[in-house]
């Protein structure tokens, strides 16, 4: 009987390493649920030229991720002779934790050669927009 | 053994028949001893986003998919839109086949403010008309495709409404819809389209 409960010990405590492994920012993963996905999807795909996928964007890892992610975006530019309409709503509510959870989980998720952003280096990022939130 | 044998038959013969099964006819139908009468999509007429007139008389050969959305939307429309999508790049060697997306905010998604988001989208398609017209008849009109179409300034891009995609036959008859909220759902529905059409071969 030990040996059975050992067994099944072994195997739960895998299945949470596993959870864990899987994603370490799970309080950024659960504010990209609710707050990012339905545009910019769960595999962060986008949606053609309407919404920029997050996947080999040139912002992942930059400190203007903070202030976006705050500020939002309004622009639309003509490229190729073609109309890009970027529009994307700021969330002026997230605190500079929330935002270095998303940050984070977002870079972790889709950045290749991530590195952690400390809240520091987060409440840096954020003295550009500070007076927006 | 030999039960086993009889009961995987059955379930493949079940199987079989699933695929052959006639899609339902979808709403209220009623019966006045002589004729059905399904329900069906009332007559419309919209501008599609290359400013050409599209009516349901234009769409009578066709079996068509639709939904309601609005450029500006910021909640669910970008994960429908990602459903037509896949619906779209699935069927679009079907020369019978149209998609057919509505606007519930035509004053902003004018045909002009449409083409550029089909642009975008990567939609050139002349498969698929994005369609702006009235906004109340718009709003009427979802309630055919059972989509609930509602102005509310509380709601996020200021409307509410469901994202159904709705399929339907040549005659104007709901036949199937799946939520474009739920990806998993999609599959199914292309699958749908398919059957659809062998009723007209």
């Amino acid at each position: 009987m030990n040996k059975y409960f050992g067994i099944l010990a072994l195997y739960f405590i895998s299945i949470f390493g596993y959870g864990c492994y899987d994603s370490p920012y799970m309080q950024g993963k659960r504010l990209y649920e609710a707050r990012c996905q339905n545009c910019h999807m769960e595999d962060g795909s986008g949606l053609g030229k309407l919404i920029p996928a997050l996947q080999n964007s040139r912002l992942l890892g930059t400190s203007g991720m903070a202030c976006l992610i705050i500020r939002g975006k309004k622009d639309s530019t003509l490229q190729n002779n073609q109309y890009v309409v970027r529009e994307m709503p700021g969330f002026p509510d997230f605190s500079a934790t929330e935002v270095a959870n998303l940050v984070n989980y977002i870079n972790h998720k889709f950045q290749p050669d991530f590195r952690e952003r400390t809240i520091n280096q987060i409440n840096k990022d954020l003295a550009p927009c500070a007076s927006d939130f | 053994m030999r039960q086993i044998y009889t009961y995987l038959f059955a379930v493949m013969v079940g199987f079989g028949c699933h695929t052959e099964e006639k899609l339902p006819y979808l709403g209220n139908s009623t019966d006045d001893g002589e004729n059905v009468v399904y329900h069906k999509i009332r007559p419309f007429s919209y501008f599609n986003q290359d400013s050409i007139v599209i009516t349901s008389d234009t769409l009578k050969n066709y079996v068509y998919v639709a939904d309601f959305f609005f450029t500006s939307c910021p909640s669910i429309c970008p994960k429908v839109m990602k459903e037509m999508l896949k619906i779209h790049e699935a069927v679009k060697n079907h020369t019978e086949v149209r998609l057919v997306s509505f606007t519930i905010d035509p004053k902003r998604d004018t045909p002009e403010k449409l083409k550029i988001y089909a642009d975008n989208l990567g939609v050139h398609s002349k498969n698929w008309h994005f369609l702006s017209g009235e906004k109340d008849f718009t709003l009427d009109l979802a309630n055919d495709f059972f989509v609930v179409a509602l102005e509310d300034p509380e709601a996020p891009g200021g409307f509410d409404h469901s994202g159904k995609i709705i399929l339907v036959d040549k005659s104007g008859h709901v036949r199937s819809f799946s939520e474009g909220t739920d990806s998993s759902k999609t599959d199914q529905f292309i699958e749908d389209i398919f059957t659809l059409l062998k009723e007209y071969e």
